[in-house]
């Protein structure tokens, strides 16, 4: 046969080169067939093939993952060259899943993944800007715009009220915590896979419950030459515009006060007491006179053009034993708020040994070290960006004697940043070693020993002579950090097998163990000679040394089985057992289990219309857990870290629970998927609906007790929504492609029970409630009854609907419907490609959810604030009977106290131009002269145009960084949103 | 072959590795049920117990216990240049239910751990420790409920049996939910638990805790409020001894130190490593060399304080800031060679012992009541010589002698309440020296208002529905 065969072929030879249609780069490692034989070969490092074909082979066929497949027609032709487009959805890609890897054909779980092309095309400096808008049923909210800062990641809704909200993270197979994904090198990473449903989920156990990111990082592609890849970005970044509101100016502030008869502390200082007595030319003098010393706008002085400043060397490729990748990156950031920066280097190396044609073995290791300086955020005196709202235009940023003034909130932020450094040093690693074997013919064990070795270095000095040593009496330096030392241990067995040509059989089973130490230190000391020296060493009196150790250990055993009658019917279960330290000896054990199907239509015979390419129906069913909660909270305890009169002491510490049990969510999902007209318009539609119950939450108890709540288990709540996804190209030629594409996802949260309705949400910060039946963290507050026109005064409703003047805590009700929780989001677009040129733009849009807007409350008061600077919309105030406005009248001392109220209460709801990209690939006919094999340019802006009717900046996540409430609450002066330019270069060899 | 073992070994090294041990403790905490085993455990307990006193947000060392009786009466007033603090709601008398939880919530806290002690201690053997740190927890319970009633209850004096206070907490049962109790019950219950307190504390527990004389010392406080002039004496009398020693001209300065102890009957200490500045911030801060007062001495208050007394130098400073003279609160200075602020709390001294008695004597025995105010000017004002007076005359200089010596230390509102007084503040004056800047917008709590009984914190009321707010909010 096999001799036949060899003597009746290669009567003539082809050759041709194949290339990336998006690109024009070559690809190697290309598979080329003669269409409906096995007479193959693959593609070069440079993308030229040679075969030798029968005479009756009429086409070829060449694949290649990532890329659709094609056929071309060989009539004659010796010489082929082919450009194979890139198909993020084509039916040959790869999802990595739970401990597996499944063609997208094959998958019964519902999982949107993102592949290394989308990667270099959208540069992004961190993993959420990567993640953001790329998948339905994703949302991605920046806690703020710091450099380095992390990001609430949020799939199918909050799933969790106070166990965590973030999904389970996997970095080639180890769990990773935020800060170690905010210093990951996106460009490292293949692809992601983003896990919603339960199919897909369940085998995660007890970490999933708020969904997994899989993440996998680079490795050459078979028989590809060595890749040497150099790219460079450069950008700046600008603070986003303020929306709705605008800030006084000098001229405006001081005729606000002179409203409002009130003398401000500079012009006492010149010997002015009473502002109303002078005489208008006299006051205009005064005010002149102030205006010409003044900052004028203090954002110049708070306020910076962030910069980003990246250069990344990667070489990939492999031969026929070994694939490799090794990156180095380095990226410096400045940050948009002075002083402010995060600088990151890292470095990466992966390699895959097939040893034997069963066994191979491997090494994923990656290495990243950062340098950030912060600069503080609390709502006080030392917020930087709180100052820019704070300080008045009219004040002056130096004293006469050239020290910093420290205005009419009696401190100077910029002094107390350059004087009181806070600045962070991390180094996180991430390493794998593995081993597979593929031990019978269908049966392939691997063991894998994983490591997230986490290192984190904080230093607050308050330098001897800076104004906040001076007030407290005192220098002092304090240091502290922790090592945080995981590992997980992981052994799977796969048992693939088929049938009869037609049963295909799929069956895991694995055991793992992960255990978690962090020990953490705190060191102070004061009395330090001189501002120049800064380590504890040189500190004349030392006052804190401290250590501390947390562990938890998570033990696992899972199975799955996968089951599909010739690639039509898919049939998938999964199952799980976890042990989990963190709870109570009663429910130490929870087990979680899944099914799923599938139903690819298009196979069946009674489908017979060529206009459809795909079609086909999924659902799953199936629970997830979560046990995100602190360590020990289920033991009763006196803390033993307390002292009095420098002696040891103990104090109760925690209320026992030894009940305290696993969250568990059970999510119910389907969807379906389609591909029509030659695959250029395709989709997908889904719904999903997840039960949590026992949420893991403090629950209250009565104060007299002298706690006010231990950590339980208070309730469920019910998530659902549907997700909707459209691709279409709506143009293509030889010179264009254009397309478009739009998603949406709906969220509704809800509360189902509660161990007792209607309960104070404790990170609502006072103003949120759990009720039946509403959204969780729902508002509760007095609602405001406007100004009355009569007499200024702020009126308010009681709960009974009657108006009254007197405001009243007692009076404060649920506002049903209003919620920090955005009810839907989306991403809408267009890629267009000419040529060599190619055009990308997103828009980003999300709604539905309400925000206090204590910016606003303190940037526009009822004269409270008269001493800082406000928003010119705090000139609507009353003046005389009759008048409609938003402000009390100023004048009436019994006004110028500011409640919560729902006047603050916002709407969210905003629509971004998140991302424009316009990139140039240098065909690779040119690209070959300077010896390379393709080259890229690119120009990119984010956030350029926002559209809201939120006073401010609707994009809220962290209030700031030092106030821990439920993500997009309040907000109050954190780290300002970015809107940013960037250019770049890919170059590879 | 090779291929099964390599496999096979491969696995078995990684399985062996995992130690599969979910029985994880802390390494800072102890188990309750564990916590209460030997007297070194109630020991730390009982340490415990006073670091709480500390800790509070609310009360003394880090809390503003030391002022807000003074900000909410007529011993202060505002410096507008200041940072404003406590201007909202306390100065105002703006508050509401969400102004109020932290000394609820912390004075319950510490009687926990009161409680805690006295349900654990039964486990071991009387003896004298165990006797002593029942007697300090008995005594910490009261005075902290003692205190709680008189910022959210009318004073006894004042109270009908229908009047209500807080609920007399004696339990560690988490599931309570309990409803106010009356307040005349409420005063003897901490009556009760003193009596007994002084029977079993300890006379050599130090300043730094309570002690027999310094219970004695709080017994008085509180009959003084019930109007038991016999028990208030006799109480006082236990506690002074037979030299009462309030600190003399020269020591007087040194307790404010904490150069001596002297005068002093209970302190909770704040060393410098605990380094809790917050007595002193509350009242200033040093910035450019010039302190930056939250609230100056009240203009009309202010000019009692004749030259010749001792106090006017040592609580108060006049000095410039933002170009004028404004008198500065500066009793809470510090220890010398240590930051600014940092100062034990003074919770009870000897001086305030000493008025208690010469009031309640007023009533019964006005020789000995001049005997003892002689006693307090003597030890105040420089070259004073012994006066004569009787009837109202000699009452309204104990309550001025009051007034001047407990000024600024968390006394004046509490004391206009029990002696059933309006708050007037001086409404002319402002901040400054000379009397000129900006007088307060608010100057006058009239009699029978609701705010002078504080409101419940509306978070407990919104959870514990069987307490019901005071009248009014």
């Amino acid at each position: 046969m096999f001799f036949a065969f060899s003597a009746m072929a290669q009567d003539r030879t082809i050759t041709g080169t194949v290339t990336s249609s998006d690109d024009k780069a070559a690809i190697p490692g290309v598979s080329v067939f003669v269409t409906g034989t096995k007479i193959a070969t693959q593609t070069a490092a440079n993308g030229t093939f040679t075969i030798s074909v029968p005479a009756s082979a009429t086409s070829l066929t060449f694949r290649f993952i990532g890329f659709a497949t094609k056929t071309v027609t060989l009539a004659g032709k010796t010489n082929i060259s082919v450009a194979l487009d890139g198909d993020a959805e084509s039916l040959s890609e790869v999802v990595v899943t739970g401990y597996q890897t499944v063609a997208r054909k094959d998958l019964v779980g519902n999982v949107s993944t993102i592949q290394s092309k989308e990667v270099s095309q959208k540069p992004s400096m961190t993993l959420p800007q990567l993640l953001q808008g790329k998948a339905t049923g994703l949302q991605v909210t920046g806690a703020s715009g710091r450099p380095g800062a992390t990001a609430y990641i949020k799939i199918r809704g909050v799933g969790s009220l106070g166990a965590g909200t973030d999904p389970l993270i996997l970095l080639d197979g180890v769990q990773i915590n935020s800060s170690a994904y905010s210093s990951l090198n996106p460009n490292d990473i293949e692809d992601i896979s983003i896990l919603k449903d339960a199919s897909s989920t369940s085998i995660y156990g007890s970490r999933a419950a708020n969904g997994v990111i899989v993440i996998k990082t680079k490795l050459g592609k078979p028989g590809s030459e060595p890749i040497l890849q150099y790219s460079f970005q450069y950008g700046k970044s600008e603070t986003q515009d303020l929306k709705n509101v605008t800030l006084m100016t000098a001229a405006e502030k001081l005729q606000y006060e002179y409203e409002l008869e009130y003398t401000n502390a500079n012009l006492i200082a010149n010997g002015i007491k009473d502002i109303t007595a002078l005489t208008p030319a006299a006051r205009q003098s005064a005010w002149d006179n102030l205006i010409s010393k003044g900052a004028g706008d203090w954002s110049k002085y708070l306020l910076q053009k962030g910069t980003v400043r990246s250069h990344e060397v990667s070489l990939t490729g492999a031969d026929s034993k070994i694939r490799y990748f090794l990156s180095l990156n380095s990226t410096d950031n400045d940050g948009t708020e002075i002083l402010s920066f995060f600088n990151r280097k890292g470095g990466r190396l992966n390699v895959e040994y097939q040893a034997k044609d069963w066994f191979k073995m491997g090494t994923n290791i990656g290495l990243t070290t950062s340098k950030e300086r912060q600069v503080r955020e609390p709502f006080n005196t030392q917020n930087l960006y709180a100052s820019v709202f704070l300080y008045n235009p009219y004040e002056p940023v130096l004293n006469p004697d050239g020290s910093y003034n420290i205005t009419n909130v009696g401190f100077s932020s910029i002094e107390g940043s350059t004087n009181n450094p806070v600045t962070i040093d991390r180094i996180n690693s991430y390493g794998t070693l593995y081993a597979e074997g593929k031990f019978l013919k269908h049966l392939t064990i691997r063991s894998q020993a994983a490591v997230n070795y986490n290192l984190f270095k904080y230093q607050s000095y308050l330098k001897p002579g800076s104004n906040l040593a001076v007030l407290l009496g005192y220098n002092q330096k304090n240091d502290q950090g922790n090592q945080d030392f995981f590992y997980t241990l992981t052994n799977t067995a796969n048992w693939n097998q088929t049938f009869g040509g037609k049963h295909n059989i799929n069956i895991l089973a694995g055991q793992e163990f992960s255990r978690d130490n962090i020990y953490s230190y705190s060191l102070t000391g004061r009395n330090f000679p001189t501002a120049s020296v800064e380590t504890l060493e040189n500190a004349s009196t030392p006052t804190v040394a401290s250590t501390s150790i947390s562990e938890y250990a998570l033990e696992s055993y899972f199975g799955a089985a996968n089951y599909n009658y010739d690639g039509k019917y898919y049939l998938s279960g999964s199952l799980r057992r976890d042990g989990s330290s963190r709870f109570g000896a009663n429910n130490k054990y929870a087990n979680f289990w899944s099914v799923g199907a599938r139903w690819n239509i298009l196979k069946e015979k009674f489908i017979n219309v060529n206009w459809l390419n795909e079609l086909a129906i999924r659902g799953s069913v199936g629970t997830t857990g979560n046990n995100n909660i602190g360590n020990y909270t289920n033991l009763g305890t006196y803390a033993l870290n307390v002292k009095y009169n420098d002696l040891p002491a103990a104090a109760p510490f925690v209320l026992p629970n030894p009940d305290l049990t696993w969250e568990t969510s059970t999510q119910y999902d389907g969807s379906i998927t389609f591909a029509v007209l030659d695959s250029r318009l395709s989709g997908e539609f889904g719904y999903y609906s997840r039960d949590t119950k026992n949420l893991l939450y403090p629950v209250n108890v009565s104060a007299t007790t002298g706690f006010t709540s231990y950590q339980g288990n208070i309730g469920s709540m019910n998530n659902k929504g549907i997700e909707a996804s459209l691709t279409g190209v709506v143009f293509k030629n030889a010179d264009w492609n254009i397309s478009l594409m739009a998603n949406i996802s709906t969220v509704k949260n809800k509360i189902t029970s509660l161990y007792a309705d209607d309960q104070p949400a404790t990170a609502s910060g006072g103003i949120g409630r759990f009720k039946i039946g509403e959204a969780a963290n729902t508002y509760f507050l007095v609602k405001w009854a406007g100004i009355n026109p009569a007499n200024g005064k702020n009126q308010f409703y009681n709960k009974d609907g009657s108006i009254t003047e007197t405001y009243s805590s007692s009076q404060a009700q649920i506002l049903s419907g209003k919620s920090p929780i955005p009810t839907h989001y989306g991403t809408f677009g267009a890629d267009v490609r000419y040529k060599d040129f190619d055009l990308s733009a997103r828009f980003y849009y999300t709604g539905g959810n309400y925000i206090m807007n204590y910016m606003d409350q303190v940037n526009a008061s009822d004269g409270e604030n008269v001493n800082n600077n406000q928003y010119t919309s705090a000139f609507d105030y009353w003046k005389k009977p009759g008048d409609l406005v938003r402000y009390a009248n100023p004048l009436d001392g019994s006004q110028n106290t500011t409640y919560d109220t729902d006047k603050y209460l916002e709407k969210g709801n905003y629509l971004s131009l998140r991302d424009v990209t316009v990139g140039y690939t240098l065909p690779i006919k040119y690209a070959k002269y300077i010896k390379s094999r393709g080259v890229r340019v690119f120009f990119q802006a984010t956030n350029l145009a926002l559209w809201t009717k939120f006073r401010g900046i609707p994009e809220v996540g962290e209030a700031n960084r030092e106030t821990t409430v439920f993500a997009g609450t309040y907000n109050l002066y954190g780290y300002p949103p970015i809107k940013s330019y960037n250019f770049g270069i890919d170059v590879r060899f | 072959m090779k291929k099964i073992l390599l496999t096979f070994g491969i696995a078995a090294i990684l399985i062996s590795g995992c130690k599969k041990d979910l029985t994880l403790y802390p390494y800072n905490q102890v188990e309750t049920t564990q916590a209460f085993n030997t007297e070194a455990d109630v020991a730390l307990a009982v340490n415990g117990m006073y670091a709480g006193l500390r800790t509070s947000t609310s009360y003394w060392v880090s809390g503003t216990f030391n002022i807000l009786p003074d900000v909410l009466a007529d011993n202060l007033v505002l410096n507008p240049l200041g940072r404003l603090s406590l201007k909202q709601p306390f100065y105002e008398w703006r508050y509401t239910g969400e102004s109020t939880s932290g000394l609820f919530t912390s004075g319950y806290n510490i009687a926990r751990r009161a409680n805690a002690i006295m349900e654990n201690i039964g486990k071991l053997p009387t003896t004298t420790a165990t006797n002593n740190a029942r007697g300090e927890a008995l005594a910490i319970r009261a005075l902290i409920y003692f205190d709680m009633t008189r910022l959210y209850s009318k004073t006894y004096t004042n109270a009908t049996d229908a009047d209500l206070t807080i609920p007399y907490v004696t339990t560690t049962d988490p599931t309570i939910t309990p409803a106010k109790e009356s307040l005349k019950g409420v005063y003897d219950k901490i009556i009760a638990d003193l009596t007994t307190a002084e029977g079993l504390i300890n006379t050599s527990n130090g300043v730094g805790r309570l002690n027999k004389v310094s219970v004695a010392g709080l017994l008085s406080r509180v009959y003084l409020y019930k109007g038991d002039n016999a028990n208030t004496i006799a109480a006082a009398t236990r506690a002074l001894g037979a030299t009462p020693s309030i600190g003399s001209l020269t020591t007087f300065p040194q307790i404010w130190t904490d150069a001596t102890e002297t005068g002093v009957l209970f302190k909770i200490k704040n060393t410098s490593v605990d380094n809790i500045n917050a007595q002193g911030v509350n009242y200033y801060q040093v910035t450019g060399g010039l302190k930056k007062s939250e609230y100056v001495v009240d203009y009309t208050f202010f000019q009692l304080f004749a030259s010749n007394d001792i106090r006017k130098t040592v609580y108060t400073e006049t000095s410039l800031y933002a170009g004028t003279n404004m008198n500065h609160v500066i009793k809470y200075v510090g220890r010398a060679g240590q930051p600014a602020g940092v100062v034990d709390g003074k919770v009870l001294r000897s001086a305030e012992v000493l008025l208690n008695r010469m009031e309640a004597e007023y009533y019964t025995n006005p020789t000995a009541a001049l005997a003892d105010l002689v006693l307090l000017k003597t030890n105040r004002y420089t070259g004073y010589v012994a006066e004569v007076l009787a009837g109202p005359a000699l009452l309204a200089e104990i309550q001025k002698q009051r007034r001047l010596e407990m000024a600024f230390e968390g006394d004046r509102f509490f004391d206009l309440k029990r002696l059933n007084l309006p708050v007037q503040r001086d409404a002319v004056h402002g901040q400054n020296a000379d009397g000129t800047g900006t007088p307060p917008v608010f100057s006058s709590l009239p009699l029978g208002d609701k705010r002078f009984l504080l409101p419940y914190p509306q978070s407990e009321l919104n959870f514990n529905t069987n307490l019901k707010q005071n009248p009014g909010y």
